[in-house]
């Protein structure tokens, strides 16, 4: 099973990425068009009429690739519509950097939009087809929240510690998002206020949730050897992997909720294309897909930062703050920067973007080199992974 | 038809719930020694407790010709509720499936049981307005009865009285009885109950029975008739306990007095009600070996108190704020029929190769990968099985009539794995290695569709030696 680095590096040239916000008064369409006129302005010597390829990403904000072509008017582009759950926005970038690395194109554009606040609910509210019933009527804080139990009784960790542990979390990330203009929640919070908040599923109350918010974002790729052309500081896609699990956590016994399989599976082919062999020492930073707190607590052990049954202590001793040895989430994550879905995953990327050309102002982690974005969707058990490593070297 | 008519099998589900106070503002304990009603869970009606009554008797091979369900409470117009029943029990299609309607048809189901061999399912759920007079003299449960056999008793003889009385009724789309003075129609009851049990006793060759059970819609005339005919008042305590259960009634009062008969001995039943309906029984020589499940006595000792605000929100009669979210989708019907081994049996696919367990069943294992040959893999029944929780959440923002629920994901002992509501149980008392058990359960009514499937319930001891 191969699973090889891309026959031509890739690199990304230009970025572009809404605040996430209740845009009540933008469309989806809006959004995109916003996210896709930054991302181009801000390319030196091209303009949209350059780009070759699109894809857009979305859960539910649009049918088609005319979900792009029709607010930007395209006039003879071929765009691909993308819908892989959570991980829409990476799964956006992962099929452009293909075809761009391909040799199909020169220059391609990856984007992703959600708008979420038009439903009414607070949550999110997915249509599925037709089915006999006999699902569990999962809220998405429901499905995440059997990690906490899971993971307590696996380890030994007490009450007390886990909820420690997750409020840090939350507290850590809001403190990130405060210093980020685009985030959706630009304040810190107590832990009292993290854990008074009203409950909605286990252990997790409202601000152990993601926000939901609308936003969009964008990215143009060219080949590595194109990139200087458009820009001093492009960023170059190191390695990626990606796994659509395939539901066995749910369908047969054996998995145990302490970890997702499919983003351990997705960080070693990510790992191995990028040469990384300590990811604990080598990442400079990470984005990782925190839409509950107690999914960025397993994930640092499943990414390789904390050892086994380590990480809660980890989060604790401040080793992913801003300031820590690896700091995690440093734009507020989707905690307090917001999680417009078929757009998470390119904002991820442009954190990682903006940290590695050293653009980052307040929240600038000091000579960073190699940044990992992490994006899932599904629940445990059930889901599928996206892990990238992003570097300013090639 | 039987050789003998009687009853060779019996089951009773009485509900986890009891009510003992209907006051809106009470200030102090309810009155002692006053009545209770049974209550079923907010997940359960007629068709979920007729299964979960006749699953205790269908796992031992009682398996009748037709499966009959009698209600005054069926779930859907129109619709055979039976056949959901059916479905559910897993039955051989050439058994039909049957609904009968009215508070007489009890005891009707009771005859064709003893006389023409068949499976039956008697279950209400019955609600009054708040605060009516009876309203804890209502009460929900179910019994299954099977013939062809005369293990629990042999039907020695048997009398109708057929009475056309406005006593208690209600127009299609109504929930509550309306009901005529009862001191007129227990007037008429009592004639009528009398006349059945005098014929039935000349049938049978007999001056008097050891157990006199006495079932009716209308209190006054039960309680005249038991004097009458010189009850012990066994029926009336269950009653008292219970409420009157409707249709099902006249069999969970026979279950109780079989529950404790002595092999030989004489019971006369009889049910009043839009007439009489008298059956003397002879209780069989394996009486004990024919009950599935625990005894009524049992189950209701096994029940926990529910206020009476949840009370009313469980049954709609007080609607309550739900969350901010849409409702749980409806099932579709291919999808239904095409997964019914899943959604009404519970059963999972066993892997060829490997021999784990997949659930909802599929071709291809979802542990080790293989895929099964020919159409359809080999399935195995999980809905008797343990199931022993693997992580446990609860959902606070539930649509269910409930402040939260618990959500398992449990391992089947022997192989499977399900993702299921937790039932019957606070949802802070699940816990991480608990053992659980199948129950047919109604999840949601979305777009006039119930949404039947099963849930998990604390794991019931066995504590009657069976």
């Amino acid at each position: 099973m191969a699973s090889r680095r891309m026959a031509h590096d890739v690199a990304i040239v230009a970025m572009g990425c809404t605040p996430f916000r209740d845009h009540w008064h933008r469309s989806a369409d809006d959004l995109l068009v916003d996210a896709v006129h930054e991302c181009v302005g801000s390319l030196s010597g091209a303009t949209l009429d350059d780009v070759d390829a699109f894809w857009v990403g979305t859960q539910g904000s649009g049918m088609s690739g005319q979900t792009l072509a029709r607010p930007l008017r395209l006039v003879g582009k071929p765009v691909t519509r993308v819908e892989n759950y959570c991980a829409t926005g990476s799964e956006s970038l992962r099929n452009a950097a293909f075809a761009v690395a391909s040799g199909a194109y020169d220059m391609v554009m990856a984007t992703g939009v959600e708008k979420l606040k038009d439903s009414a609910y607070s949550g999110l509210a997915a249509v599925y087809p037709p089915a006999d019933g006999t699902d569990v009527d999962w809220t998405a804080p429901a499905g995440f929240s059997l990690l906490a139990p899971a993971y307590q009784q696996a380890y030994g960790v007490g009450a007390r510690d886990m909820r420690d542990a997750l409020t840090k979390v939350a507290m850590k990330n809001h403190e990130n998002g405060a210093l980020n203009e685009r985030a959706q929640f630009r304040k810190a919070v107590s832990a009292e206020a993290v854990e008074n908040a009203p409950r909605v599923a286990g252990q997790l109350g409202v601000l152990d949730c993601s926000g939901v918010s609308d936003g969009a974002a964008a990215a143009i790729l060219v080949r590595a050897e194109d990139a200087y052309r458009y820009t001093d500081k492009p960023v170059f896609l190191r390695g990626m992997g990606f796994v659509a699990g395939s539901g066995a956590g749910l369908a047969t016994d054996g998995y145990d909720f302490t970890t997702f399989p499919e983003v351990v599976q997705a960080a070693r082919q990510a790992y191995d294309q990028a040469g990384v062999t300590d990811p604990a020492t080598q990442i400079s930073l990470a984005e990782v897909h925190d839409c509950f707190t107690p999914t960025e607590v397993v994930l640092m052990e499943d990414l390789g930062f904390s050892e086994r049954g380590k990480a809660w202590r980890d989060i604790l001793d401040g080793r992913y703050d801003l300031g820590g040895a690896l700091p995690v989430n440093t734009d507020g994550g989707l905690k307090s920067f917001g999680h417009p879905i078929g757009a998470t995953g390119l904002r991820m990327m442009f954190e990682c973007f903006t940290q590695l050309r050293g653009a980052a102002g307040a929240r600038q982690v000091p000579d960073a080199r190699l940044a990992l974005a992490q994006n899932l969707g599904g629940q445990p058990g059930s889901c599928v992974a996206f892990v990238a490593v992003l570097g300013s070297q090639r | 038809m039987p050789d003998q008519p009687g009853i060779d099998g019996y089951a009773v589900h009485l509900p986890a719930y009891a009510l003992h106070d209907n006051r809106l503002d009470a200030s102090g304990p309810p009155r002692p020694g006053g009545p209770v009603r049974s209550v079923a869970a907010y997940d359960e009606d007629t068709v979920t407790m007729a299964v979960e009554a006749m699953r205790q008797l269908t796992a031992a091979g009682h398996v009748g010709r037709q499966l009959l369900l009698a209600t005054t409470s069926a779930p859907y117009e129109a619709k055979t509720s039976a056949g959901v029943v059916h479905a559910a029990l897993g039955l051989d299609p050439a058994v039909s499936a049957v609904d009968l309607r009215g508070h007489r048809c009890g005891a009707t189901a009771l005859d064709l049981v003893a006389c023409s061999g068949a499976a039956a399912m008697m279950a209400d759920l019955r609600t009054t307005r708040p605060g009516a007079p009876d309203e804890l003299a209502q009460g929900d449960g179910a019994a299954a009865f099977v013939g062809g056999g005369t293990r629990a008793a042999t039907l020695l003889a048997r009398a109708g009285h057929t009475t056309e009385i406005l006593e208690r009724w209600r127009l299609p789309g109504e929930r509550h009885d309306r009901v005529w003075d009862e001191r007129f129609t227990a007037d008429v009851l009592v004639t009528a109950g009398l006349d059945a049990a005098r014929r039935a006793f000349t049938l049978a060759s007999l001056d008097t029975v050891d157990e006199v059970v006495v079932s009716s819609s209308n209190a006054r005339a039960a309680a005249a008739l038991r004097r009458t005919l010189g009850g012990s008042g066994a029926d009336a305590k269950v009653e008292r306990a219970t409420g009157f259960t409707g249709a099902a009634h006249p069999a969970l009062l026979l279950a109780a007095a079989l529950d404790e008969a002595q092999p030989g001995r004489t019971i006369l039943l009889l049910s009043a009600t839009e007439g009489a309906d008298a059956f003397v029984w002879r209780v069989g020589d394996e009486v004990r070996a024919a009950r599935g499940g625990a005894s009524v006595r049992e189950q209701l000792a096994a029940r926990r108190p529910v206020g009476y605000g949840r009370y009313l929100r469980w049954r709609g009669l007080l609607e309550v704020q739900g969350p901010a979210r849409p409702a749980s989708p409806a099932p579709a019907s291919p999808p239904m029929v095409r997964r019914s081994g899943w959604k009404f049996r519970l059963e999972g696919s066993r892997c060829a190769a490997c021999a784990k367990v997949t659930t909802p069943p599929a071709k291809v294992c979802a542990s080790c990968g293989t895929a099964a040959s020919g159409q359809t893999p080999a399935t195995v029944p999980l809905r008797d099985k343990t199931a022993r929780v693997v992580s446990v959440t609860t959902d606070h923002l539930t649509t269910m009539p409930e402040p939260a629920v618990a959500v398992v994901v449990a391992d089947v002992d022997g192989g499977g794995r399900l993702s299921m509501y937790a039932t019957d149980v606070a949802p802070g008392d699940v816990a991480v290695g608990m053992a659980m058990t199948p129950t047919f359960r109604r999840l949601w009514t979305t777009d006039s569709i119930h949404n039947y499937f099963w849930k998990l319930r604390p794991r019931k001891e066995a504590t009657d030696g069976q």
